[in-house]
């Protein structure tokens, strides 16, 4: 045996090495991971606790105002809620979709649901699927409907609220919501109110599409 | 004589340097298995393939872009490798990389005495002949890539290597077209 | 470990850039050392004189292939991150037919046309020219081939999936076949064989 591999030529033994790997292949196996992962638990946990991976809907606001594209805004609702009323801007994925859809694990992603459950759990999933720059909307399109869409504005705000009070106006009727008077006694809740039509914002609505495509081909 | 020099053909006639001498290429097998690994590099790093042709297209794109601004950006096809302006359309990773291309060719052809002017050709063609021939096959072979989303390097090495079907279709038609085009320009090779 | 590194997000774009720089001084190595910057000897290929476009370019495929086979199976590479050019099989068809027209008039391909122009074949610089007219041709017959340029899409499908066979047989299979061809053009070379040395 010995003495026939070193008969063999350079070219002979590559080609050896190549058909042993190539026979070995036939059956080492699926080479896709799958969805299967493994997490770092600890990790998790602490950043679960820092809540580093909140935004806030004022946030989030002013960011779509600004035109902003440097991220994802992901809705996780059905898609009948989802054509009913959606955060302008955002792209409608289940989160059994989520693992399919095409983003990429670079990309600073913003969560939200109704509440903020199914973005919590859809945050853990991208999180061990080693996605980087994952968040969560914080409290979800519920917390977006009672301060960005329907602020509730006091009927004798004090002077030193006066400012921010505009400010809030503003911007609920930028995103064609209406700022409301409930009082503190919450008896008529935002959820019952009208939702704006889609296609508010008319004016300014940042521009996701017309980047340039990714050419990874040739 | 070193196991190395030995493997890569550097045999006892070539050992003697003489300035100016060129060397010979090196064993196919070698060559393929260090561009193999620059693929399987670029895939690990990058994700990626290799690539060339489309690095040309930026560079069409731009120069058009450069001289008929208007006319360049309402075909579909250039605007996509324009953009939308928040990036200049040559800072592309393949423009980056084909520039590599042509300094790594470089080096390994001067370490090797190979770098001279000169015009590649069979004994049966005049130089002249040669070069239409060469401009009237770029031409060609550029059709070809953009047809076909890719070139010799994007998708019969790197869609060769990931399997893709497409790329397996193009590499058979590759060989195909040669070898039914090559009796008639036998005069220009041989 | 995470790869493809880019795709995990370990560095931007800025430094992807640098990369792909490096990377090509390898492409652009490897190329010259096997002899693909000039035009005679990749065009020898098509009169099966001397067979090395065939033995470089299996061997490269054969490499990386392999080795990202295994780097997947070991959990270090995720597979599915690797982008796979989508298929359009009639375009992709009658475009490498007509690129394999131009191969053989031109005597080169893109990426091998650079490596001739930076060691000096003036026919490799013409022929870069002839490239970059092509592109504007047809950049410029954009709307009228679109149709055809879209037809017979099939998607990011491998061939794995087109047989519905494992991953690894197509491996192995694609490994058995470059050897085949291996033998069949070391043994064609030294039949009808001259292979162009450098001179």
């Amino acid at each position: 045996m010995k003495q026939k591999l070193a008969r063999l030529g350079l070219n002979g033994r590559l080609a050896l090495i190549a058909f042993t790997l190539g026979l070995i292949a036939l059956f080492a196996g699926n080479p896709y991971q799958g969805s299967q992962v493994t997490l770092d638990a600890k990790e998790l946990g602490i950043m679960v606790d820092r809540q580093v991976d909140h935004i806030t809907v004022d946030e989030l606001a002013d960011w779509i105002i600004k035109g902003r594209s440097d991220y994802r805004l992901i809705d996780l609702r059905p898609e009948n809620d989802f054509s009913t009323y959606h955060v302008p801007t955002a792209e409608n994925v289940t989160v059994a979709g989520l693992t399919e859809y095409p983003i990429q694990r670079n990309e600073k992603i913003v969560l939200y649901s109704e509440g903020g459950i199914h973005s919590a759990q859809a945050w853990m999933l991208l999180k061990a699927l080693k996605y980087r720059g994952v968040y969560i909307l914080r409290g979800g399109l519920e917390e977006w409907r009672d301060r960005i869409l329907f602020p509730n504005i006091p009927e004798n705000p004090t002077p030193d609220q006066a400012s921010l009070l505009e400010t809030m106006k503003e911007v609920s009727r930028y995103f064609g919501g209406t700022p409301q008077a409930r009082g503190q006694g919450k008896d008529s809740p935002a959820s019952a109110l009208t939702l704006p039509k889609l296609e508010m914002p008319s004016s300014g609505s940042p521009a996701v599409a017309g980047k340039k495509k990714k050419k990874e081909g040739c | 004589m070193s196991t190395l020099a030995r493997i890569l053909h550097l045999d006892k006639t070539h050992e003697v340097h003489i300035a100016h001498v060129a060397q010979p290429y090196w064993n196919p097998y070698l060559s393929g298995i260090g561009l193999g690994l620059v693929l399987l590099a670029a895939f690990v790093v990058m994700g990626r393939g290799l690539g060339a042709s489309g690095a040309f297209s930026s560079l069409v794109a731009t120069g058009l872009h450069a001289v008929a601004p208007d006319h360049t950006t309402s075909n579909e096809y250039f605007t996509e490798y324009i953009g939308d302006g928040t990036q200049h359309p040559l800072k592309d990773w393949l423009v980056f990389e084909v520039l590599g291309v042509f300094a790594g060719g470089f080096i390994s052809g001067a370490l090797a005495n190979r770098i001279k002017p000169t015009v590649e050709k069979g004994p049966r063609i005049s130089r002249r002949n040669r070069l239409l021939l060469a401009f009237l096959g770029g031409g060609i072979m550029g059709i070809g890539a953009k047809l076909a989303r890719g070139c010799t390097s994007g998708q019969a090495l790197t869609g060769g290597a990931l399997l893709g079907v497409g790329s397996w279709a193009f590499m058979l038609a590759v060989f195909a077209g040669a070898y039914a085009t090559a009796y008639f320009v036998r005069r220009q090779w041989t | 470990m995470n790869a493809p590194f880019y795709k995990y997000g370990l560095f931007q774009d800025e430094v992807s850039l640098v990369v792909a720089f490096v990377i090509g001084i390898g492409f652009g190595f490897f190329l010259e050392r096997g002899g693909f910057g000039n035009g005679r000897k990749l065009a020898a290929q098509f009169y099966f004189t001397d067979m090395t476009v065939l033995k470089v370019m299996f061997t490269a495929i054969v490499t990386a292939m392999v080795g990202l086979y295994y780097l997947s199976v070991f959990g270090v590479v995720d597979l599915a991150l690797v982008y796979v050019n989508p298929t359009y099989l009639l375009p992709q068809v009658l475009g490498g037919l007509i690129l394999g027209i131009g191969f053989v008039i031109g005597g080169y391909c893109p990426g091998t046309s650079c490596v001739a122009v930076s060691t000096g074949r003036i026919d490799g610089l013409v022929y870069l020219l002839g490239i970059v007219g092509g592109i504007f041709v047809f950049g410029e017959a954009y709307p009228l081939v679109k149709g055809f340029y879209f037809s017979t899409p099939m998607g990011q499908i491998t061939l794995p999936q087109l047989f519905n066979l494992p991953y690894g047989v197509l491996v192995f299979a694609v490994v058995a076949m470059a050897l085949g061809a291996f033998a069949a053009a070391e043994w064609g070379e030294k039949k009808l064989g001259s292979r162009i040395v450098e001179n």
